[in-house]
């Protein structure tokens, strides 16, 4: 399992939500507090949108197989950035000897000609027997491009083959749809290979304009009779949201600010502070989805029937 | 700040006069009175000025507090630096019992309206009471239990006012699922016992107490969207997630708002065998289940018995239904956010 953190709405130095809070996502990589017996040691990886930089659909890009809390030169860069938008992710994985921790396997993932790009805190259980069942709904030039070995790339192809046009600029609602369609794939594929058992799948896509997460697991609550983590039930997969105009420090406390001008949201698999009276947890089977435009900001949260 | 006194310092101004007053607090109705008098000398009095906070949401606790005197609201932080009403309480009231069971934190933030005393008992006070193998720490227990109900309720009938006044669905008793089919009990492989144990209903059960419990009811089989439950209707059985998801539900028209997810070892269908009201809400699978099923008599003497075991499965309903009131918050903050 690992931890996600996506925000979208007013600038925001980076340095807040990294490292300031007492729950921020670099220490959530070394000590979440609601994932006892796993930690998120395997990478950190970001991706930042700016307006105010060149290229402003650009975002910029980090990623890194080390520790995120040494280093020096992510801490130096999330002072000096202060984004619209974020994705960020610390990755954990089991203590197998067949996961492969490289560059190529660290989310947010975003091949270099689109605008999509997605971090995921889940796993597709017994993914090896699926995976070439998906080949006939990827676009095959997304194929090409999957670099890593993990099941969240291949996630992440699908959904930009269910784009109409996945080179382009989607609103929310088209990657809404597009994340629905790529599940209802992923199930009928997994009913093809009698695949019966917990699969979570909590996504973050964005566009740097829209953010789109789900908190959603295939059979959920069916576990394989060996495993011990159980952890659709634990708060490994959980989902949590907080918005408002603004996340400020206040009296030694962050916390998100002026509901009646909501224009900013965070999202994240924990929230950022011990404290989580201000957070809301998204239940199981549903999906936000918030975008800006011509700064208005939206935000919905629905059922999630796949 | 509140601030702490000896009893003397009460409207309560002698021992007796307390004694008299627990006498008619419903979690302690019924006690003997040499046990409430007990009882008074270790409850401390709290002076509130309006608009002081007893404790605000998120605090660890230290114990529970009976409005002696005066009005609270009770209120839960929303996103954005807002807070949503939860209910005004008063004399009376027990505040604070559901994290001295459950061990989490304050649940929602409690404000003086009016000039309140609340009578505070601590943490180690509560556990020495209600921890013994005593009439008096079970009578407390189950109060508790009918407390939890009753609020569970309450919830509940906020979240459905908040669909509009459409009527809740009307299911003729024939339409309800009074029990289980038989078909559906056919043929079910148990799950291990060390699986069984994992899961949070059962981590208190040793393997005989467990194989006891499992024995008690019968293990059914049901499809996805297959109703168990029914609004309104009556209280059947309790039944408790082994393998899949349930829903539980309220409904009205065509909008409905979710209260509860029912995985793997949690409960439900127990609130109506607990207070003997119909059941409160719709159960119905989300995925495909497999349920353990406890009949209302089986529960009936579970839940009231006085074996060891029968101990466990009380502990386990107990803190179930903690959950459930902390789940059903939730639905509550999430429409309060989502009208702002």
């Amino acid at each position: 399992m690992c931890r996600v953190l996506g925000y979208l709405g007013r600038p925001i130095p980076l340095v807040h939500l990294l490292y300031e809070t007492d729950s921020s996502l670099v220490r959530q990589a070394y000590s979440p507090r609601m994932m006892a017996v796993f930690l998120n040691l395997a990478g950190f990886g970001m991706t930042a949108w700016d307006p105010d930089s060149v290229h402003p659909d650009e975002p910029f890009t980090y990623k890194v197989t080390t520790l995120p809390l040494f280093d020096r030169n992510l801490r130096n860069l999330a002072q000096k950035i202060s984004p619209t938008c974020l994705l960020a992710h610390v990755r954990g994985v089991t203590d197998s000897e067949d996961e492969v921790i490289a560059q190529q396997n660290l989310h947010p993932f975003r091949f270099h000609d689109v605008k999509v790009t997605l971090a995921h805190n889940g796993h597709l259980r017994e993914f090896a027997r699926m995976r070439y069942d998906l080949v006939e709904h990827v676009r095959p030039e997304f194929i090409r491009r999957i670099e890593g070995t993990t099941d969240s790339e291949w996630i992440y192809a699908l959904v930009l083959s269910q784009l109409e046009d996945p080179h382009g600029m989607p609103e929310a609602a088209e990657i809404v749809e597009a994340t629905v369609k790529a599940l209802s794939i992923l199930r009928a594929v997994r009913e093809r290979n009698e695949i019966e058992t917990s699969s979570p799948l909590n996504l973050f896509i964005s566009t740097g304009r829209c953010l789109v997460a789900t908190r959603f697991s295939f059979d959920y609550g069916w576990y394989p009779e060996n495993d011990t983590l159980l952890e659709t039930d634990l708060p490994y997969v959980s989902l949590w949201y907080t918005v408002g105009h603004e996340y400020v420090e206040r009296a030694g406390e962050w916390t998100m600010v002026g509901a009646d001008r909501a224009s900013s949201l965070l999202i994240a698999s924990e929230p950022l502070t011990s404290d989580t009276s201000s957070w809301l947890e998204a239940p199981e089977y549903s999906l936000l989805s918030a975008s800006v435009a011509d700064g208005v900001f939206k935000m919905e949260v629905m059922d999630l029937a796949v | 700040m509140p601030s702490e006194s000896a009893p003397a310092a009460s409207p309560h101004t002698s021992p007796n006069d307390i004694v008299d007053f627990l006498g008619t607090v419903q979690l302690f109705g019924g006690i003997p009175p040499e046990e409430l008098d007990e009882l008074a000398r270790v409850m401390l009095a709290v002076e509130l000025p309006p608009g002081d906070d007893l404790w605000r949401q998120g605090e660890e606790v230290n114990g529970l507090h009976v409005i002696a005197k005066g009005l609270v609201q009770v209120s839960a932080r929303l996103p954005g630096d807002r807070e949503v009403e939860l209910a005004t309480l008063g004399v009376g009231e027990v505040l604070g019992e559901i994290p001295l069971i459950d061990g989490g934190a304050r649940t929602a933030t409690v404000r003086a309206v009016e000039p309140t005393t609340a009578l505070f008992l601590s943490r180690a006070d509560f556990t020495a009471l209600v921890s013994r193998l005593h009439p008096t720490a079970f009578t407390i227990k189950r109060r508790i239990a009918a407390i939890a109900c009753e609020r569970l309720r309450k919830r509940y009938a906020a979240l459905a006012a908040s669909l509009g006044d459409r009527p809740a669905p009307v299911a003729s008793p024939d339409d309800l699922p009074r029990d289980l089919a038989e078909d559906t009990f056919a043929s079910v492989e148990r799950p291990s016992l060390e699986y069984l144990r994992r899961l949070s209903f059962f981590r208190v059960f040793d393997p005989p107490q467990l194989v006891e419990i499992l024995e008690s009811g019968r293990l059914a089989f049901l499809p996805v969207r297959h109703v168990i439950v029914g609004e309104g209707g009556p209280a059947a059985a309790c039944y408790v997630t082994l393998d899949g998801a349930v829903e539980e539900v309220i409904r009205r028209g065509e909008s409905a708002i979710r209260v509860g997810l029912a995985g793997p070892g949690r409960a439900f269908g127990y609130v109506g065998l607990i207070d003997g009201e119909p059941a409160p809400v719709t159960a119905a699978t989300r995925e495909r289940t497999l349920l353990l099923a406890v009949s209302r008599t089986q529960f009936d003497a579970l839940f009231y018995g006085s074996t060891i075991g029968s101990y466990a499965f009380f502990e386990a309903v107990q803190r179930d239904l903690m959950t459930a009131l902390r789940q059903a918050d939730r639905p509550q903050a999430r429409l309060a956010t989502a009208a702002s």
